[in-house]
């Protein structure tokens, strides 16, 4: 997130000149199904009323609703993704650790199973 | 470290610092939500035909002005609130480390296992090495174990400092008569970079912070004590 843009990487892109779309995890996921609920809402809209001012309204209202709610849902499988690599990483770390020890937790399980 | 022109916040080498940045993401993405509805209504009010000066009574959108921001409010609190706490959380450190601030270097004792104190000097421009880093090197580092709770104690013998170091999320204010207590634990072996935050005379700016965090098996072989 921090490091500088390597000459063939495309260069950090910030939409209204401070969401870096690229590097923040989901931002650019968000944005798209918003701009894509967007569309659809404020088209839908004026197809069926004919009415371009409540059209716009409808599709601003319908970005900022899809965008939220893409965002939440994806930060929260992030979060938990993020959860699970830690947990994992730790369980290898101790694996390595304590393997042949009596602190083994298969060996414990294995001990355990075989009584 | 920052690189040049950097604006944005340095790569997580703490858990509480990779919390901050989550909840920077979060707040941005509400602040540029905001941002663009409230460019929409400018855009609006500027292209709009309607004249009618005689308008009263918008009760519905006034309770929607008034609840709608709080609900945006509380979801921007709960989070920070949630990292506040964990900030505060001691979890039973490892090894102390007091930090005092001068005018205008840093002191560092490590007491807990022997009586090491030393001073922490900018390095000057004349004494730089190639490859050091103007302003921010310095001529002895922090040295410290990864994986292992460190706490820190902050304070001054002269004026207003802060110990801060942003890839670990740390900014702790160095008051002269008090003791600030800051813990973290980092994550990545690495050298890390950090300014004086607190203006305190003529070289506030030239007295930098550097940790050098290395593994604890080699930390525990004893070069910080080889000194």
């Amino acid at each position: 997130m921090a490091a500088p843009p390597e000459p063939g990487e495309p260069e950090e892109r910030k939409l209204l000149g401070f969401l870096d779309v690229e590097n923040t995890p989901c931002a650019r996921h968000s944005i798209l199904y918003g701009s894509l609920g967007s569309v659809v809402a404020g088209f839908g809209h004026f197809l069926f009323t004919s009415r371009i001012r409540r059209s716009c309204d409808v599709g601003v209202g319908g970005f900022i609703l899809v965008t939220l709610g893409c965002w939440f849902h994806c930060r929260y499988n992030y979060a938990k993704q993020r959860i699970q690599e830690r947990i994992a990483r730790e369980e290898i770390k101790k694996k390595i650790l304590y393997e042949g020890t009596h602190l083994d937790p298969e060996r414990k399980h294995n001990g355990s199973s075989s009584n | 470290m920052a690189h040049a022109a950097q604006v944005g916040l340095q790569d997580a080498t703490s858990p509480i610092m990779e919390e901050l940045i989550t909840f920077h993401d979060h707040a941005l993405m509400i602040i540029f939500l905001i941002c663009f509805l409230v460019l929409y209504a400018l855009f609006l009010t500027l292209t709009t035909k309607l004249t009618n000066t005689n308008i009263s009574d918008a009760q519905e959108m006034e309770t929607v002005w008034t609840i709608l921001p709080a609900i945006i409010l509380v979801l921007i609190a709960l989070p920070s609130l949630r990292i506040l706490y964990m900030t505060d959380e001691v979890n039973d450190p490892s090894l102390t480390i007091k930090s005092i601030g001068h005018q205008w270097y840093w002191t560092y004792e490590y007491t807990d296992y022997g009586g090491l104190i030393f001073n922490s000097y900018m390095l000057p421009p004349l004494f730089l090495e190639p490859g050091d880093l103007r302003l921010l090197d310095v001529d002895n580092r922090v040295v410290l174990p990864i994986e292992a709770p460190i706490r820190m104690m902050i304070t001054s013998q002269d004026v207003l400092h802060s110990w801060a170091v942003p890839a670990l999320g740390l900014k702790t204010d160095a008051i002269p008569g008090r003791l600030n207590q800051t813990t973290f634990t980092a994550t990545r072996p690495g050298v890390y970079y950090g300014q004086c935050s607190e203006i305190c005379g003529a070289n506030h700016s030239f007295m930098p912070i550097v940790l050098e965090l290395i593994p604890l098996k080699i930390f525990e072989m004893g070069p910080v004590f080889t000194l």
